[in-house]
């Protein structure tokens, strides 16, 4: 360390302001943070004592935090009786006094002192430095979770096999053939066969018109228990503290292929060659630093490269597309994924899956309702249109009919039907979309819901005779009523997680059947070569091996 | 059995002799290693796009392959290697003395071998320090990988002292008759010596020999290698129990083959039929036949406990694995070689070295192709079976078959090039077999009375 530095932590300058900027992050106060950051270094110097450094900030984090745990209570609290005067020998053991208890002191606390300013802020670590950092500190402070967990809620059921989410992945991360980090397959097994045989009777509601076949669309799990991360040698492949998304750093890896091993999901792809196409000529290298220019086939989070397609010689695998996430393509892209974007029936919903009102929470929890919504909001009238059209004392067939006879809008009564249901299916649960990126979901709700409240405005939807009209009038409970009404138009698909029983943990979950241990996969409704991707890369790999025989296989 | 005593003479001619045959032997292996030093090189140039490896998948190919399963077959032949002269130590197995030593520089052969392997076969082995040794306090926590690595090392570290100790002792009683040019490498090795520290390098070669032996099967063979794949979920072909044993017969069959061949070689060359005595052979063949055993019954356990009644994973992978060609020739030979052994042992007459010499290429040859198979076998029948590309192909390349022409050469120039340093037969054996050397039969240490 250099003599001008004037920083307190002996790792120097650059640390504090990593930290700092962590703290940033945080809703906590970073001043607070920092100032006890360097306190807590005087202790561990020795300088201060461990009940006054509790003292000094215990009005401050009751304040912040309406608690205070830190390590150092237990010896405020001795100081506390020593005052009294009852306990005058455990000041002595705790408060550093004489060398060998202030070894002892130093000993026990360590970095860890230095970590209680920092850790009582819940800030999340990052790479291996950080997390070294944690491993000596007080655990249980520093590694309070981040409420923000990136994954997917996928609608198989929606899937139409279309692959545009393969090429949106491929085209994002300028992949090389056959580097499918986002696969779409179609499958059969004994008890779900496809479009190819006659009677299938998986394909029941009037919803899940997109397709005949059985889909799978596998991108990485992001698994909160990943087992690539755990047999990494390197710590290259690692979970994003913020955000739980499972990344490769490509300055570390050493490509043993372990991770490659260990994932029991396929998902990782080795660059056993250099790329196609070249660091160079990846679009937007120009002008790194412009948002609207981004390059991120060297994006760093903190040091770490770890998005795009990989260099020669290490793992590659999805990313959910961190530089998105972390506002680097713009404010809008936070939230969203390049396949997620591509989708054209909006199978593939992405989001915070801790948020409870983000989509594929929504997705998950109200599969029903929340497919009724994708699918009805694009053609649902505005509240404005509902205004201008309808008048008090008009009968639903009269409010219809007005609307739907005007230029800019289709109306019938299912769509007011199903719009009404959502609306009485939607009282019991979160409909603000809240602050969270891109909770489109809920967002897309609130339109139907000021359609129904515009038109209720005119119209009695829970007059005896519209409920008949509407055909919401089956049970006498009204939320049950709904529910099937609703069921009947989306359908109530199941919903799973990939290997569930492994014990990864998949951030990622499915809505539709699941495929059972002998499902295999079969051609599905696009081909891949009809979209510029190549499935089997073994093909593509082979024609470099040195020596190669075709149709010879151990 | 020869009547010829051996002699200090005996166990000195390999360092003062210097033959055309030696010289051709020497060139065959270094053009071997440089071969594959070049084909390594073109892989770096390249990329591993030049192996017949791939992704397993979608992309219907082997993450791993001919590179992983030698590596861990060469780590087999090195485990095998100190178990056996640790147990020579250990239990007092005075009959084969003369090539415990030989035994030992199959082990560090064994693991420079598998070494070289673990960088051959990485995408960034240029990365190997700052990556691995760098984050090492944290991925030892999980990463088999770096366990194995660990393990590695110890164990190099343990046969290298325990060779370096033991040659202490015979090296400053030989010195006049060792060559001058060497003289700085026999200074270093013998720095500080007294023969009153004969007594306690013996207790410390005891010792070292003990924790061979107890950790055998808890780190080596029986443990940190299989569980580089017994523990991962994903790969029925590779999990259960039953691969920590399966592993460990396995190294024993390898090294106690390897160390047949090499001391048929030194046999052969040096005329040391007094020294290695036919009844090494023959009680080395029936060891391998005893662990041969255990191998196929590992084996059987194995395959049943897949095919009967198993889960729909275990039993595909199980199915495939006995289908295959490979395997059904692999499994062949080891029961042939068993029968073989069986029958020599009852009728003494079948036994003839070359024989024996032939059983070992065998079993070489059959764990080889069991290690590769292994390897590629999980990467074909995985849990997650559903993609149309799996189960891949796999064939290794030219680059990876020239690796075990590679591999074989280092260890064959490693044999050659000590030969030439010091004995590599102990001039312990030598003493022990002219009974000169008062070499009480009970362990070191003292027994205790109750």
């Amino acid at each position: 360390m250099s003599t001008d530095d004037e920083s307190f932590h002996p790792l120097g300058e650059e640390w504090e302001d990593e930290l700092e900027s962590m703290l940033d992050d945080t809703e906590y106060d970073s001043e607070l943070g920092m100032k006890m950051a360097q306190d807590a270094m005087r202790v561990t110097e020795g300088e201060l004592s461990e009940a006054e450094f509790h003292d000094r900030y215990h009005e401050e984090v009751m304040e912040e935090f309406g608690e205070d745990e830190r390590p150092t209570k237990e010896a405020y609290e001795a100081a506390q009786e020593e005052a009294k005067g009852t306990a005058s020998r455990m000041l002595d053991k705790f408060d550093g006094d004489g060398d060998e208890t202030r070894r002892e002191t130093m000993k026990k606390m360590g970095v860890g002192a230095a970590a209680v300013g920092m850790g009582a802020f819940g800030t999340v670590a990052d790479g291996p430095e950080q997390s070294l950092a944690a491993e000596k500190g007080p655990r249980q402070e520093t590694t309070e979770e981040s409420d923000t967990q990136w994954g997917m809620t996928i609608d198989l059921e929606r899937c139409d096999g279309c692959l545009s989410c393969m090429t949106a992945c491929s085209q994002e991360n300028d992949l090389d053939q056959g580097v499918n980090w986002m696969y779409v397959m179609a499958w059969e097994d004994e008890n779900h066969h496809g479009a190819s045989e006659s009677g299938n009777t998986d394909v029941n509601s009037d919803f899940n018109r997109l397709s005949d076949f059985n889909m799978l669309v596998r991108p990485c799990q992001h698994c909160t228990d990943a087992p690539c991360e755990k047999v990494c040698p390197t710590t290259a492949r690692h979970t994003r503290d913020k955000d739980g998304l499972v990344l490769t750093d490509y300055d570390v890896c050493i490509g043993c292929r372990y991770c490659q091993v260990a994932c029991p999901y396929g998902v990782n792809y080795f660059q056993w060659d250099d790329p196609d196409v070249a660091y160079e000529d990846i679009d937007g290298f120009e002008d790194p630093e412009d948002p609207d220019e981004i390059t991120h086939a060297k994006y760093e989070h903190g040091e770490r490269w770890v998005d795009s397609r990989a260099p020669r010689g290490v793992m590659s695998k999805c990313t959910m597309c961190p530089s998105m996430q972390d506002g680097k393509q713009g404010e809008e892209k936070v939230g969203t994924t390049a396949c997620e974007t591509a989708c054209p029936p909006n199978a593939i919903q992405f989001g915070n899956v801790k948020d409870e009102a983000s989509d594929p929470s929504q997705h998950r929890e109200y599969p029903t309702k929340s497919r009724a919504v994708i699918n009805l909001n694009t053609d649902i009238p505005s509240a404005d249109v509902v205004d201008s059209n309808v008048s008090d004392g008009d009968s639903l067939e009269d409010a219809i009919e007005a609307i739907d006879s005007t230029e800019d809008a289709d109306l019938d009564a299912d769509m007011v039907a199903i719009a009404k249901a959502i609306e009485i299916r939607s009282r019991e649960s979160e409909t603000e979309p809240g602050d969270g990126e891109n909770n489109s979901i809920l967002e897309k709700q609130q339109t139907v819901l000021e359609f129904v409240t515009a038109l209720e405005e005119y119209v009695d939807l829970e007059s005896e005779e519209s409920l008949a009209t509407l055909d919401l009038d089956m049970t006498d409970s009204l939320e049950d009523s709904a529910q099937i009404r609703l069921e009947q138009y989306a359908g109530d698909p199941s919903s799973f997680q990939l290997l569930e029983d492994v014990g990864t943990n998949p951030n990622v979950t499915y809505l539709g059947t699941q495929p059972g241990p002998e499902a295999h996969q079969v051609e599905g409704p696009t081909k891949y070569e009809d979209v510029d991707l190549l499935d089997k890369r073994q093909e593509y790999l082979d024609k470099e091996t040195v020596g190669h025989v075709d149709g010879v296989s151990l | 059995m020869s009547t010829k005593e051996p002699t200090e003479a005996d166990i000195l001619r390999p360092i003062n002799t210097f033959t055309k045959k030696y010289i051709i032997l020497y060139g065959a292996a270094a053009l071997g290693l440089v071969a594959f030093l070049i084909a390594w090189a073109y892989q770096l140039q390249k990329g591993l796009i030049v192996t017949g490896l791939g992704d397993w998948g979608s992309g219907g190919g082997s993450t791993w392959g001919l590179y992983i399963g030698a590596f861990i077959w060469w780590v087999g032949v090195a485990h095998g290697g100190i178990i056996l002269s640790a147990a020579v130590r250990l239990l007092g197995m005075d009959r084969y003395m003369p090539i415990a030593r030989l035994a030992e520089m199959t082990t560090i052969g064994g693991l420079s071998a598998a070494g070289f392997y673990i960088l051959v076969h990485m995408g960034r082995p240029d990365r190997m320090v700052t990556s691995v040794i760098g984050h090492y306090h944290i991925t030892v926590n999980n990463s088999p990988l770096v366990w194995d690595v660990t393990v590695i090392t110890a164990y190099f570290v343990l046969s290298a002292t325990y060779l370096g100790l033991t040659l202490r002792y015979d090296i400053s009683r030989l010195r006049d008759d060792l060559p001058d040019m060497f003289e700085p490498v026999y200074k270093i090795m013998t720095i500080g010596y007294s023969e009153k520290e004969d007594e306690v390098i013996d207790r410390m070669v005891w010792w070292l020999a003990a924790a061979v032996i107890i950790m055998a099967p808890l780190l080596l063979h029986g443990g940190v290698i299989p569980w580089l794949f017994a523990l991962l979920p994903a790969m029925p072909a590779w999990s259960g129990g039953i691969q920590g044993p399966m592993f460990l017969a396995i190294a024993l069959m390898s090294a106690i083959s390897g160390v047949m061949i090499i001391s048929y070689a030194f046999r052969r060359a040096y005329d040391w039929d007094h020294i290695i005595t036919d009844d090494i052979f023959r009680g080395l063949l029936l060891w391998l036949g005893f662990f041969t055993l255990l191998f196929l019954w590992f084996q059987l356990q194995a395959n049943i406990n897949g095919v009967f009644l198993g889960p729909t994973n275990s039993a595909v992978a199980a199915e495939a694995k006995m289908a295959h060609p490979l395997y059904q020739m692999a499994m062949a030979m080891a029961f042939l070689t068993l029968v073989y052994i069986f029958l020599q042992a009852i009728r003494p007459s079948l036994f003839s070295k070359k024989r024996a010499l032939v059983a070992s290429c065998a079993i070489l040859t059959a764990t080889l192709t069991e290690k590769i198979l292994f390897v590629v076998e999980g990467f074909l029948h995985p849990t997650f079976d559903i993609y149309a590309n799996t189960p891949g192909t796999y064939f290794p390349s030219a680059i990876e078959w020239l690796s075990l022409v590679g591999t074989a050469g280092l260890v064959a120039l490693l044999f050659l090039n000590l030969s030439k340093l010091v004995p590599v037969v102990e001039l312990h054996a030598v003493e022990h077999m002219r009974g000169d050397h008062e070499h009480s039969d009970d362990a070191t240490e003292p027994e205790v009375e109750a």
